[in-house]
């Protein structure tokens, strides 16, 4: 481990609904739900003073005002929050070019080689902090220490509008306290498994013997045990040097529950052409086709099959998904849909030979040609007319730039 | 937020630095004069760039945009405060 590293992580406050607070300063202090612009979404994020109350993420609206009664719920506006993140971004990206895009809302960066350029780390945060708060009316918390691990459990120590550093002389005295679920990469269940062996703590975890971790855990063992005496030597890469993506998909939460084919098949097509858009403007195309499906209770699934050709038409993925659909005998009413294409390659325009071929090709390219002038569906299928179409939800895979820039309604 | 689409007359100051501030906007025979512009932000549709803004008149919330291709203002919402 390069023990000379040094990492920022930064974490937006309650992104989502403080920008919905500086936005409307009548919501300012107040107690605030974002909720997705379908009438039935589960809170997105909500305001530090509704947090105070026990209201959380991904509760139900009805659940989260028997908590706090004065609550205000407002619509997100994903856009808003897109476009706040970029800006954001770049700002991180002027103190140095390694910065690693987590999410929407958090980001690692590498300032190692820039201290002689702006003095400390901790002046580099605080500088940070000043423009976007300047700028924006926003707080974030930022960690620092030698590695992402250590630099996201310090982030979240001081909450909100913190500055929290872990030097390396304190990583084990801060660690032996420290609950294993705190740290980013050990979930609930890791958790569990965990406390059945008595270790609750960082301190206990990274005592406990490797080999008993590892028949337990398998590789994942021996990096249970990293994790706890707080090594980590993962690099930050920034998205250009990031993998290759992998797939292209989308998915939606429906407006409600649905049984009748005919309508599952109109968002099946609203979804293949969103993924038919995205990859055919990224010029990329996929030879499997993917369909996931949640049902009412939660229950959700996935099917997928491999075509013969690579593909980014919007019909073709439809097809393949609709075939998947019919492959499954649905036992229960739809929540959400989601297609995706994988196995990508580069797709470079070649015109088809044959005339049917042909004419799909360049009226799939004249219909892109307008939507890309127009805005995406200003022309699209007809059985898609009229329906509320566009991604509502921003992906945790959202990023800044490139495939993974998913354009939100 | 009250949505709506229409079409509105504003006056807006176009500042050095690509800085865009709308001063007075006229809504259904009214003018507003915009005390703050609480916040700003930017989309694309289609191959139109778009400056939304969240501005007060001291009393309500209103959303204007201005569509930099065709060059018209737009009330998006309001919110009665």
């Amino acid at each position: 481990m390069d023990s000379h590293r040094i990492i920022l992580h930064i974490d937006m406050n309650a992104f989502f609904a403080s920008v919905e607070q500086q936005s409307n300063p009548e919501l300012r202090g107040k107690a605030i739900a974002v909720i997705g612009a379908a009438k039935r979404t589960v809170i997105t994020t909500c305001s530090y003073e509704a947090r105070a109350f026990g209201v959380k993420t991904g509760m139900n609206s009805w659940e989260a005002r028997q908590k706090c009664p004065e609550l205000i719920f407002v619509v997100g506006n994903n856009r808003k929050y897109t476009y706040t993140s970029t800006q954001i971004i770049a700002i991180m990206r002027e103190y140095t070019p390694l910065v690693e895009v987590f999410s929407i809302d958090e980001a690692f960066l590498d300032v190692t080689g820039c201290l002689s350029l702006f003095g400390s780390a901790e002046r580099i945060a605080q500088l940070i902090k000043a423009r976007i708060r300047e700028q924006f009316g926003l707080t974030c918390s930022v960690g620092i220490a030698p590695n992402k691990l250590l630099a996201k459990l310090a982030s979240d120590m001081q909450k909100p509008d913190g500055l929290t550093i872990i030097a390396p002389q304190e990583i084990s005295r801060i660690l032996e306290r420290v609950p294993i679920q705190d740290l980013c990469g050990i979930g609930h269940k890791t958790g569990e498994h965990l406390s059945r062996f008595g270790i609750r703590t960082c301190g206990e975890l990274g005592r406990f013997p490797v080999d008993i971790l590892k028949r337990n855990f398998g590789v994942t063992g021996e990096r249970l045990h990293y994790m706890a005496l707080g090594i980590d030597d993962s690099p930050v890469v920034p998205d250009e040097e990031a993998e290759e993506v992998k797939s292209v998909g989308h998915s939606t939460t429906l407006e409600k529950d649905l049984t009748e084919r005919r309508e599952i098949l109109i968002y099946l097509l609203q979804l293949s052409e969103m993924v038919g858009r995205r990859a055919r403007k990224y010029r990329v195309a996929g030879r499997t086709v993917t369909l996931t499906v949640r049902y009412q209770d939660f229950t959700t699934f996935s099917r997928q099959q491999s075509r013969g050709s690579f593909t980014n038409n919007s019909e073709e993925i439809y097809q393949a998904a609709v075939k998947l659909l019919d492959s499954v005998e649905l036992t229960q009413a739809i929540r959400l849909l989601g297609v995706k294409i994988s196995n990508l390659r580069q797709h470079t325009e070649q015109l088809p030979l044959f005339p049917a071929e042909r004419k799909k090709a360049l009226l799939t390219s004249a219909m892109d040609d307008v939507n890309n002038k127009f805005g995406d569906f200003a022309v699209t299928f007809g059985s898609l007319l009229g329906k509320d179409a566009g991604s509502k939800v921003i992906s945790p895979a959202w990023r800044p730039e490139g495939l993974r820039n998913v354009d939100v309604e | 937020m009250q949505r709506f689409a229409e079409r509105i007359k504003v006056a807006a100051l176009f500042a050095p630095g690509c800085q865009v501030r709308p001063v007075w906007f006229e809504w259904r025979r009214q003018k507003h004069a915009v005390t703050e512009v609480s916040y700003f932000w930017k989309d694309c549709h289609g191959d139109a760039t778009r400056l939304h803004f969240a501005v007060s008149d001291g009393s309500n919330l209103f959303e204007l945009m201005f569509n930099a291709s065709d060059q018209n203002w737009t009330l998006e919402g309001v919110e009665d405060n």
